[in-house]
């Protein structure tokens, strides 16, 4: 039974970073981009918060603190991803990532 | 132990006056008023390390048998586990010896009188402060290399005189030909010393702890203590290949300053430099450190029986084959070239005999006769503009003094009895006649050289009797010689005297005392008496066959048909030595520099080049990844990911597996 749920779990995760690293590679647009990062962090997010069900002790809520830290870290990461997204549009005009190649010189 | 000791103790002045010559002429030589000037100053010098060098050797002729050694350690290292076990030192030091007192009168003497005649003979030409400066070097070389306490600093100067020999050969560099012969001459000495080089190797390696206290090494490898060689002749005795070996290298060193067969070709051709030089250097002085260094080698270290009949044959053979070259020659100073060379396997034919002194007799004599024929071709030379011995004749007329001067050295080139040469060189032949009886093999070479008194006394004749007899110059647009001025005719004088009576030192019971062990003056037995006769009669020989073909004037036309036509052309052409030696070069040395440059170019530098273009490549390759484009990374990034997953889910397991791991 544990197995079987253990499997689900894992199972949901990966499918979550698998969507999330699918986004990241064929969005062009940055806020989709934006989107897939976010999906693909919280997959890692999920199991932190699974894995954690399985700690006792002490050490038990660590998976959780974890969690949550990461959660407000992609807060932060996607203001200042947006506030990318601002500066960029008011710059080229585009949110198209394809297009915004200067990093390469 | 007398009043001569503290004059030895600076015999280190000798070669230091010419060093401040040097430094003066060399220095400030061109921002004096008149290019004479700094001439003057090397003059003075030089005259001085020739008062204090003869002072020297007077001492030296009037305490017998004293050596003094003055010698400062320059660098004393510890012993290591090779040959060195017991240290090892580097010395500087003079040592004053009957040998090197002698060589003391010949360098310095003759250093003297051609810095002198140099004054004159020279002005006219540019860049006199370095002339003196090179021959003032030259001088602080040559005092150097005679002084020398040990083999080391004996080989330092060495080949400091080669490198003077090489800027004075090509003092007129902006001739092609000279330059080609400065070159010509270093490398082929260079043949010699490279070997004498490995020779000095081979006498460390064997001796290095030999002799007396810590051994030959540690006290700076000393030719001697006190008055006995520091290794006792132990050559001598003893008679390994190896020291065998040994002892050829010091021949091929020899042969190569001495231009000694197969090593001679370059001494012809150093004639591109000034006469004055040719009489110093290429005659009296340098050439002679060869037969010096033979000497040395031969009291000090000892030869074995082989490497005797090696240095014999060389100068037994050098004598003739050298000799047979100058009697077709048509060039004044060529032809005294060659017979410098002849000259000097008599020396070295008496060397190997086991006669070191005897050689050391001729080489003394010889310094003065031949320095004294250069200066007075010299002379004839500035005169007359040409070197070529069928454009002049009748010279005696108008250039009485040189005429008188060279045929002074003639005569005694020629061994004419009572004159220098025939003293010296009749020793030569009785002593080498002593050893026939012990070591038939000298036969041959004994002969060679009585056959060359006849070809010397011939050659020297007919060209004293071109350049001198007849009425007039044989080409009309020749100028009218005249006898050379004072400052050029005072060396010649002196000469011509030494040259006359300078095998009478050697009665004188002092300065015999420098040629210690030496049946100097020879002692006559009938035997002896006879080869004396034998080779006299065969030097006048030589100058009747010489006045019959050339004299007054005459110039003998061997008939077109004549067979003797081919053997000309071969002793025109030098035995096609000169010939063999430029094929080696170009088809052998040149096609194997050739192949090292081809392995250098492509196989070395080109896989180092291989290298740097395969990187290249790479990283433009790698540069075409960086896109810019963000998710082109993150391809990148989940690429890497995935290929890190795959490497430690089935790679890892797998190398650990056929390891044979847990």
């Amino acid at each position: 039974m544990t197995d079987f749920v253990v499997a689900q779990f894992v199972g949901l995760s990966a499918a979550l970073l698998g969507i999330g690293l699918f986004g990241i590679l064929t969005r062009r647009n940055f806020i989709l981009l934006l989107i897939a990062i976010e999906i693909a962090i919280n997959a890692a997010v999920l199991n932190f918060v699974y894995f954690a069900g399985f700690a006792t002790g002490p050490g038990g809520v660590s998976g959780q603190a974890a969690a949550v830290v990461i959660v407000g870290l992609a807060a932060t990461e996607v203001a200042v991803g947006l506030a990318i997204v601002l500066a960029l549009n008011r710059q080229r005009g585009s949110i198209n990532v394809a297009e915004a190649t200067t990093l390469r010189q | 132990m007398g009043a001569f000791d503290s004059l030895f103790q600076w015999a280190f002045l000798v070669p230091l006056f010419p060093l401040l010559g040097l430094v003066i002429v060399g220095f400030f030589g061109d921002r004096m008023k008149k290019a004479e000037f700094g001439g003057w100053v090397a003059v003075a010098f030089s005259g001085m390390a020739m008062v204090l060098g003869v002072l020297i050797a007077v001492g030296e002729a009037l305490t017998p048998g004293r050596y003094t050694d003055v010698s400062y350690a320059w660098l004393t290292l510890p012993g290591t586990q090779s040959v060195f076990s017991n240290g090892f030192s580097l010395v500087m030091g003079t040592l004053v010896d009957p040998i090197s007192a002698l060589m003391l009168i010949v360098v310095n003497v003759v250093g003297f009188l051609v810095m002198l005649y140099s004054i004159e003979y020279m002005h006219h030409d540019k860049g006199l402060p370095r002339y003196y400066a090179e021959l003032s070097l030259f001088l602080v070389a040559m005092n150097g290399l005679i002084l020398s306490d040990n083999l080391l600093e004996f080989f330092l100067f060495w080949e400091l005189v080669g490198v003077c020999s090489y800027f004075l050969i090509g003092f007129y560099y902006e001739k092609p030909s000279a330059a080609s012969a400065a070159k010509e001459a270093f490398l082929v000495t260079r043949v010699g010393d490279v070997l004498f080089l490995l020779g000095i190797f081979i006498y460390f390696a064997t001796y290095a702890t030999s002799g007396g206290g810590a051994g030959w090494a540690a006290s700076g490898f000393k030719f001697t203590t006190g008055s006995t060689p520091f290794l006792g002749s132990l050559v001598g005795s003893a008679s390994s290949p190896t020291l065998t070996i040994a002892g050829l290298m010091m021949l091929a060193g020899a042969a190569g300053k001495s231009a000694q067969f197969p090593l001679d070709v370059w001494l012809p051709d150093a004639m591109e430099g000034p006469t004055t030089v040719s009489a110093l250097i290429h005659a009296a002085t340098m050439v002679a450190a060869g037969v010096y260094l033979l000497a040395v080698v031969s009291l000090f270290l000892g030869f074995t029986a082989d490497d005797r009949l090696a240095i014999v044959a060389v100068g037994g053979f050098t004598t003739i084959w050298a000799a047979s070259m100058a009697v077709v020659n048509t060039d004044i100073k060529r032809v005294v070239a060659y017979s410098t060379i002849s000259q000097l396997g008599y020396m070295v034919l008496a060397v190997g005999a086991g006669f070191a002194m005897v050689g050391l007799y001729h080489l003394f004599t010889h310094a003065f006769f031949k320095a004294l024929l250069f200066l007075a071709a010299g002379a004839v030379i500035h005169a007359v503009g040409t070197q070529d011995l069928l454009k002049m004749g009748g010279l005696g007329k108008s250039m009485r003094i040189t005429s008188i001067a060279f045929l002074i050295g003639a005569l005694s080139l020629s061994g004419f009895p009572g004159f220098a040469g025939f003293w010296s060189k009749d020793d030569v032949l009785a002593s080498v006649y002593s050893q026939v009886g012990a070591h038939p093999l000298y036969w041959p070479f004994l002969l060679c050289a009585l056959a060359t008194v006849f070809l010397t006394a011939y050659y020297i004749f007919r060209a004293w009797f071109l350049a001198f007899s007849g009425d007039h110059p044989r080409d009309p647009t020749l100028p009218h010689g005249h006898d050379a001025p004072w400052a050029m005719r005072l060396p010649l004088l002196v000469l011509s005297v030494l040259a006359a009576v300078a095998g009478l030192f050697a009665f004188l019971p002092s300065f015999s005392s420098l040629l210690p062990g030496a049946n100097v003056p020879p002692v006559y037995g009938s035997t002896d008496l006879v080869l004396t006769a034998v080779s006299a009669g065969l030097g006048l020989g030589g100058i009747g066959v010489a006045y019959v073909m050339w004299g007054n004037g005459r110039v003998f036309q061997l008939p077109s048909g004549s067979p003797l036509q081919g053997a000309r052309t071969v002793l025109l052409r030098r035995y096609y030595m000169k010939d063999a030696y430029d094929w080696i070069g170009l088809h052998g040395v040149y096609r194997l520099a050739r192949a090292a440059d081809f392995v250098d170019q492509f196989v070395i530098d080109g896989s180092i080049r291989g290298i740097e273009r395969a990187f290249s490549s790479l990283s433009n390759g790698m540069r075409r990844l960086q896109t810019g484009v963000v998710s082109d990374y993150a391809a990148y990034v989940v690429t890497g990911l995935v290929g890190v997953l795959l490497f430690f889910l089935f790679v890892a397991p797998w190398i650990f597996r056929t390891m044979g791991g847990g």
